[in-house]
Formats: C-alpha cells, structure tokens, sequence
C-alpha cells in the first residue's frame, strides 16, 4: 500500500480531512481537479442558518440537537453534536496558526453582510465581518460610511445601503456612500473598470501605497466611525493592513464580500492549504479521477488521466469529498443522477420535473440541492448492488440528506464530515 | 466551421479563478489575465480574427490557469493557439529563430564550447545583443560543453550498457546533450543500478521553444521525427529527465500539435514516476544518507502533468535528506520568455515570491525537475541547483557505481 489516505477533492471537506490525517502522521493525499469552491464563497462558516419554514436560527447547535432526532441521514445526525463541536475548534485553530482567526458570537448565530447587502445570519466569520467591536459599532446606531474602490465593477454600494436601511438591525445607524482611489491607478495601463478584487488586493498589500489610501478613506468617509470596504485589503497579511488603516485613518474597517473572486473566502482557501502543506500533506491539483476498483466492497485503486498517462494511486483508506453537481461531485443525465468516480448508491429522483421547483427563490428550496450519495452512519457509502464500501468514507457536499441553501449549513457539514471521517481513518489504522 | 474539440472556451463560468493564479497577471496589470486572454477573448476571435489582442504575447504558456480552472477548460492551449492561429508572422526574427532552435545553434555551440562561453559572456557582446537581438543585457547564459552528450555516450558509456536484459530509451532532450553532460552520467547511472541499461535514439528538439516562438510547422516536423524515431524502440521503457520534454512528448504532441504518439505513449514516463513505480515495486537500490538540506522548487509544467508527488515520493525516499517543499510558485523565466528583453522585467518580478521563499529555507541546494527553472534560480539566488536524478546519483553506494 502506498498511501494511508487518499482523498478525492480539494474543498472544505477535504482539506479539513487531510489536515487531520496529516497531522496525526498518516500518509495524506489530496487530488484536485481545480480550485475548489471557497474562492466563490462569503469566507464565513455557516452552521444552522434557517429552520424547516424559513426563520432564522439564533442558537445553532440547539437547533441541530433538536432536528437531529427528526431526520437521521442528515449529516450532521452522523456526525453528533460533541464530534461537531471538536471539529470547529480544531478547524478555528489550524488557520489561526496560518493568521485568521474566527470569530463566533458565544453559541449564537451573528449576521454577515453579501455582496448585495442582504443580512444573513453565520457562525464564524474573519474579524473584519464579525467581532465584539463591529458589534457594538453597530448597536449604538453610528454613522457607517459604505466605500468602494472608484470604477471597481464587482461591487455596488447603492445596493447594499439601500438593502441595509431595510433591516432593523441598522435602523438606528445612518448610512453615507462614498468612494476611494488612487492617483497613481488613474494612469495605469489598465482600465480601471478590469480591476478585479485581487487586482485591488495587491494595491492595498503595497505598503507604499497605504498612506495614501489611509487619506482617502478619511476624504471619503468624513465624520463617520466606521468604514465598510468591498473584501479587498489583502490576501496574504490582511490583519496586519486592517490594523495599519485602522490607526491611520482612527476608523473601524469593515468587509464585505464581492462577487467572485471572494477574496475573503481566498483567505480561508489559502489558510488551510497552507496547515495541510506544513503537516506534510501531499497535493495533486489539476486531476481528475478517470475510474476506480471496487472488489468485495474494497476500494482497490483510483485511476487518474488518461491512456498512456494515467496513473494508479492506491491507499488504505480513500475519502470521497468530491463535491456537488458543481464541481463534478455528482453529475445529472436526462433523468438520472450519478456519482462518477465510484458509481455509488445516490439519493435523488429519477423523474427530472421533480429535480426543481419552478420559481427560482422558491422558500421550500428546489429538491436536487439535497441529492447526493447515500451513506451509513459511518459515512461509509455503498455501491449500486447494496453492498457497504468498507474503506471509503464521503465527506461534504456530495452526500445526500441535507440542502445547505436552505438550511445554511454547508460550511458546517463540509468541516464536520470531513473530520468525522478523518478521525475514522485514524481509529481504523491506530487498531 | 468552428471545430467541436475547440470549443473547452464554452465551459468557462467566468468564475476568474484562473487569473487569480497567474503569475504574469500577478506580475502586470499590462497582461489582463487568463480569462480574458482565454476564453472571452476567443469567442470573439473566432467571429473576427482581427480582434486579437497584443497582449496575447504576455502569456508564458506555464499552464497554471489550467490547473487552477474547475470548468476543465483548456485555458493556456486556447491562448497558445490564438497567439500564432490569428497572427500572421511573415518577417525574419533573428532572435527567435536561433533561440527556438536548440540544436542548431546548441550543436553549433558545442564544437567551440569554450569560445562560445567566453564571446557570450563579454560584457561589449552582451551589450550588442542587447541592442540589436533583444536579449536582455542582465541575463546569464547557460554554459555549453565540450561536444555533445550523444558523442560521449558513444564513446564512453554504451560499451557498459550491453550487460543489462531490462531496456530504457533514454530522451535526454537538448539541455543534456548540449549544457549537462553530467545529469545524463547521473540517468545512466541511476538507471544501471536500478538493473536498466540505458540505449539513445535519433532525436530532435521536442518542439517546446518552437511552440513558443511560432514555428508550429517546424515544431510538427520535429515532433513526427521523434515520434517515428520513439515509436521503433520495441517494449523498451522511454524516460526524460526533463519535465518540459515529458510534458511535450505526452501532452502537447497530441492535443496542441494534432499527432498521434499512440507508438510510445504507454512505454514514455518522466523520469521520477519511472522511479517511483520502481521503488515501489521493491526495487530499490541500496543508498547511503546523503546529508544534505535542500528546498524543492516544482516546476509548472509538471504540476500540469500532475508529476510533483512523484518527484516528492522519490525524494523522501533517500536517506539523509532534509526536504524542505517549497509552496508552488512560478520562476517567471518559462523558457525562452525570460531571455526576451521585452519580458525581462515582468519575468523578474514573477519569480521574486519564489526567490523569497529559496532564501527563507536557507538550504544547501536547491532542487528541481526543469532545467530553464534551473537558470532563473541560479541567477537570482547564490544557490546551486540540482536535478532529483542527480541526488540520487549522490546517494548510490559505491558498489553500484562500480558496476559501471
């Protein structure tokens, strides 16, 4: 055998699994086939957002201990509140080490302003969402100056203050508009209309160029307490520049994500590469998985490329965190649904009209978000014929019995399978 | 008609992940990236070639868009294409020419090796490549050798190959042949212990800087000539010790150049997967720890061709070596690119994250699989940089060597 564990995707479920295998020593690969979804996502972590009919969880793990008992191929049903709980502490603790840290609101939910300025409520977010100061900046009804970077097309501030003055929670706050630039990016080679937040990133992670920017967020936001920014002051060494704009300019930084690339998600992305990498994972981007060998319910092998250049890759235990129709994970015929590496048993209907609902915002959600490949209470999936697949475990949104739009939980169920079954792995082969 | 295999451009979501993780894009805002290069910029081209775009030249074809792209989309072959498809190149570029052809100008080079060295390195000669070829003033050349690697393997080494049953092809490529004699003793004899003895083909350049510089037509004659010249060598197993080579000769003759190299593709590996497989397989020589601190580099084209494990597997596998992996960045050279004053600059900056981090791990070497990574390293840091066949050459025990 030459791997200890291969994992099949490069997500949150994944690179929380492989941080946990590396970790303990377990030979670890992860294969990716392109970047994974975080670079289109809030970078706050979702737990339990909304009940069964559309209202808001406020106390997260309360709620899960209460549907837990109701729906038992919900994933997190599974995995347990006390495995949850260890998963998120240990997952806040990695990118900590990699200079993110997590905020939560005791057990509570808190909200995190989109990219069109809806509110909507999370679990863990990066200081410049959430933080006991933000907090409080908020409840006492200050003046927030809602900023962007002039001619920056991935963001509207219009938007997201007239979004904003419809809810409570900033009914008391007065809200002013406004907009910074820079002299110098005036006269680039480039159309300033082209910046892309990670154009606008490497602007703010040039330390010559934060004075001048410190000036014109105090041009911009004049008397206001606190500035919200479109998530762009950094990729690598964001705190270290919040903490420097903040100073300068005496003002409380705020962000908000844009469209892709999130650069706030990015962070998260590059954090737990970068835990997996220092605890001596090993990562094949790039790669997509041809076939595999199934005998006797024993993963054999995975194949990767194609003839002449493929390879076979062979592991004691593999990990299917492969994703969701997006990204591969499950694929939709005219009416079937399938897993395409290992062909598993998956939850979803034959029939194709009842994949979605017809109204798009639809509040009970369209049904296909919750397909997914069927699992035992170990995670272990099985194959087509029925029979359990003993050393392969799945892990995030490719498993069934859960609709993380609806719900808002996908971040949570990504973290928490993938630590689950990690810490499966890990049991089997300490024996 | 628009060809159906060409159209990977329509799977793009516009999700702009690829621009994010390129180096140039990175490096430039005169480049406006990947996606826009890519596969906006194609739909457009298609309907009217005259909105291609000048920009286009900017891109060095690392690939690392491709990899990044969760659509699958052929970003960096779509760029390549346009680049040279679209674009009428009717003038006589000097400098072009004689940099994209490595044999000529490499077999040329040998004859008089240490002539070449010296005029190449003269400051007034440097000078006037630089004002009339474009070669950038600041950039160091790679030193040619005495003759070439053919003639020394048909002189001193093939006599001790005709011990062996087991068969290798050994594709030195021209970097071997012309500038590294010593990397192709270290094959060889990385190979012998491993109970391989190793024969040489007619071969020609593989094609990579022709493609890079325009000549496709070149770059396709080329190609058909190693590939009749590789698809004759029976069951033998071929390897390369170049990553570019590898890359080429599996991927881009096929899919970029349109021709079938079905006749070896089973038989070709670059040259740490052959190794690992067979350590893998029990055969694995007797080593002696070699006591060194090193800070692996991987090049891009071999994170395309998803060999990086294998160079790491192999890696981790001789004694006594203190590996440091360095996180992946691009040395901003990519071939010919960075020998264009044009590109000087931006070639440069992309490669000062990996500078960064070289002289962070502080190590005693630096090692990596492709040899124009090679020459930017060993510019930019006071570092010497060795090839993963060449560390394990060092750690074979002398009994192996005696074998020879």
């Amino acid at each position: 055998m030459i791997y200890d564990c291969v994992i099949i995707g490069g997500g949150l479920a994944g690179l929380t699994c492989g941080i946990r295998c590396a970790e303990e020593g377990l030979r670890t690969v992860i294969i990716s086939g392109g970047m994974n979804s975080l670079h289109f996502s809030s970078g706050s972590i979702d737990l339990a957002g909304f009940t069964e009919n559309g209202s808001v969880v406020k106390k997260p793990f309360e709620y899960i201990k209460g549907t837990a008992a109701k729906k038992k191929e919900h994933p997190y049903t599974r995995v347990g509140i006390p495995t949850i709980r260890k998963s998120l502490d240990f997952f806040k603790e990695k990118i900590f080490f990699e200079g993110i840290t997590l905020n939560h609101n005791s057990d509570y939910n808190h909200f995190h302003v989109t990219a069109i300025g809806a509110v909507k409520p999370t679990y863990l977010s990066q200081e410049s969402v959430f933080s006991s100061r933000g907090k409080d900046i908020i409840k006492s009804g200050a003046k927030i100056a809602i900023l962007n970077f002039k001619g920056f097309r991935d963001y509207y501030p219009e938007q997201t203050a007239a979004n904003l003055k419809q809810h409570p929670l900033f009914k008391n706050s007065e809200l002013i508009l406004g907009d910074i630039s820079l002299p110098y990016y005036l006269h680039t080679e480039k159309n300033l209309h082209e910046f892309r937040s990670t154009d606008i990133a490497r602007i703010f992670e040039t330390e010559r160029y934060l004075p001048r920017i410190a000036d014109e967020i105090k041009r911009a936001a004049g008397d206001a307490d606190a500035v919200s920014l479109p998530a762009f002051i950094g990729i690598n060494n964001y705190r270290e520049i919040r903490g420097k704009l903040e100073a300068m300019t005496g003002k409380f930084i705020y962000e908000i994500p844009t469209l892709p690339p999130s650069i706030l998600g990015l962070r998260i992305d590059h954090a737990v590469k970068n835990s997996f990498f220092k605890h001596g994972g090993e990562y094949i981007a790039g790669k997509k998985i041809e076939s595999s060998v199934i005998t006797k319910g024993i993963v054999e092998s995975i194949i990767t490329g194609s003839r002449g250049t493929s390879s076979e890759i062979k592991a004691k235990y593999y990990v299917l965190a492969s994703g969701s129709f997006f990204s591969g994970g499950l694929q939709s015929g005219v009416s079937s649904i399938s897993e395409p590496v290992f062909d598993l048993k998956v939850k979803g209907d034959s029939k194709r009209s009842k994949w979605y609902s017809w109204n798009f915002f639809d509040k009970k959600s369209h049904p296909f978000l919750s397909y997914g490949v069927e699992t035992d209470s170990s995670l272990n999936p099985s194959t087509q014929d029925g029979k359990t697949v003993k050393n392969l475990f799945c892990a995030g949104s490719v498993l069934a019995g859960y609709n993380p739009v609806k719900e808002g939980c996908g971040g949570g169920v990504a973290i928490s399978t993938g630590y689950k079954c990690a810490e499966r792995i890990i049991r089997e082969i300490k024996k | 008609m628009i060809k159906l295999e060409n159209i990977s451009f329509d799977h793009c979501i516009k999700c702009t992940v690829c621009t994010i993780y390129c180096p140039v894009a990175q490096a430039t805002h005169l480049f406006p990236g990947p996606k826009q290069s890519g596969p906006d910029a194609e739909r457009l081209r298609i309907k009217n070639p005259e909105l291609v775009d000048a920009s286009l030249k900017y891109c060095t074809n690392c690939k690392r868009c491709e990899i990044a792209c969760p659509s699958d989309v052929k970003i960096a072959e779509i760029i390549q294409n346009a680049k040279w498809k679209y674009v009428k190149v009717h003038w006589f570029r000097p400098r072009d020419f004689f940099m994209s052809r490595t044999d000529l100008v490499g077999g040329l080079a040998t004859i008089f090796s240490g002539l070449t060295n010296f005029i190449i390195n003269l400051k007034i000669m440097k000078v006037l490549m630089h004002l009339f070829l474009k070669i950038p003033y600041r950039r160091t050349f790679p030193a040619y050798q005495r003759g070439t690697f053919t003639r020394l393997y048909k002189k001193k080494i093939m006599k001790s190959q005709k011990g062996y049953d087991k068969r290798a092809v050994f594709y030195h490529g021209c970097f071997v042949n012309y500038n590294n004699h010593s990397l192709g003793e270290d094959l060889i004899k990385v190979m012998n212990a491993l109970g391989y003895g190793v024969d040489l083909v007619k071969e020609k350049c593989c094609g990579v800087p022709l493609i890079a510089n325009g000549y496709i037509e070149k770059a396709k004659k080329n190609a058909q000539y190693n590939i009749g010249s590789l698809g004759k060598t029976g069951d033998a197993v071929i390897v390369s010790t170049s990553s570019s080579c590898s890359f080429a000769l599996m991927h881009e003759y096929p899919s970029f150049l349109e021709l079938d190299n079905s006749s070896y593709i089973d038989r070709l590996d670059y040259i740490t997967k052959f190794i690992y497989d067979e350590f893998t397989a029990g055969n694995i020589p007797q080593m002696k720890p070699v006591g060194i601190r090193a800070a692996y580099h991987s090049p891009c084209h071999l994170e395309r061709m998803g060999g990086v494990i294998y160079t790491l597997g192999v890696l981790k596998m001789i004694p006594g070596l203190d590996l440091v992996v360095m996180n992946s960045e691009c040395c901003g050279i990519a071939g010919t690119y960075g020998f264009k004053s044009e590109n000087y600059e931006i070639s440069q900056g992309v490669g000062q994250n990996l500078f960064r981090l070289i002289e962070k791990a502080e190590p005693e070497f630096v090692v990596t699989d492709c040899e124009t990574c090679t020459m930017q390293i060993e510019m930019n840091t006071k570092y010497k940089v060795l090839h993963p066949v060449t560390l394990i050459a060092m750690a074979l025990e002398e009994k192996n060597e005696g074998k020879r």
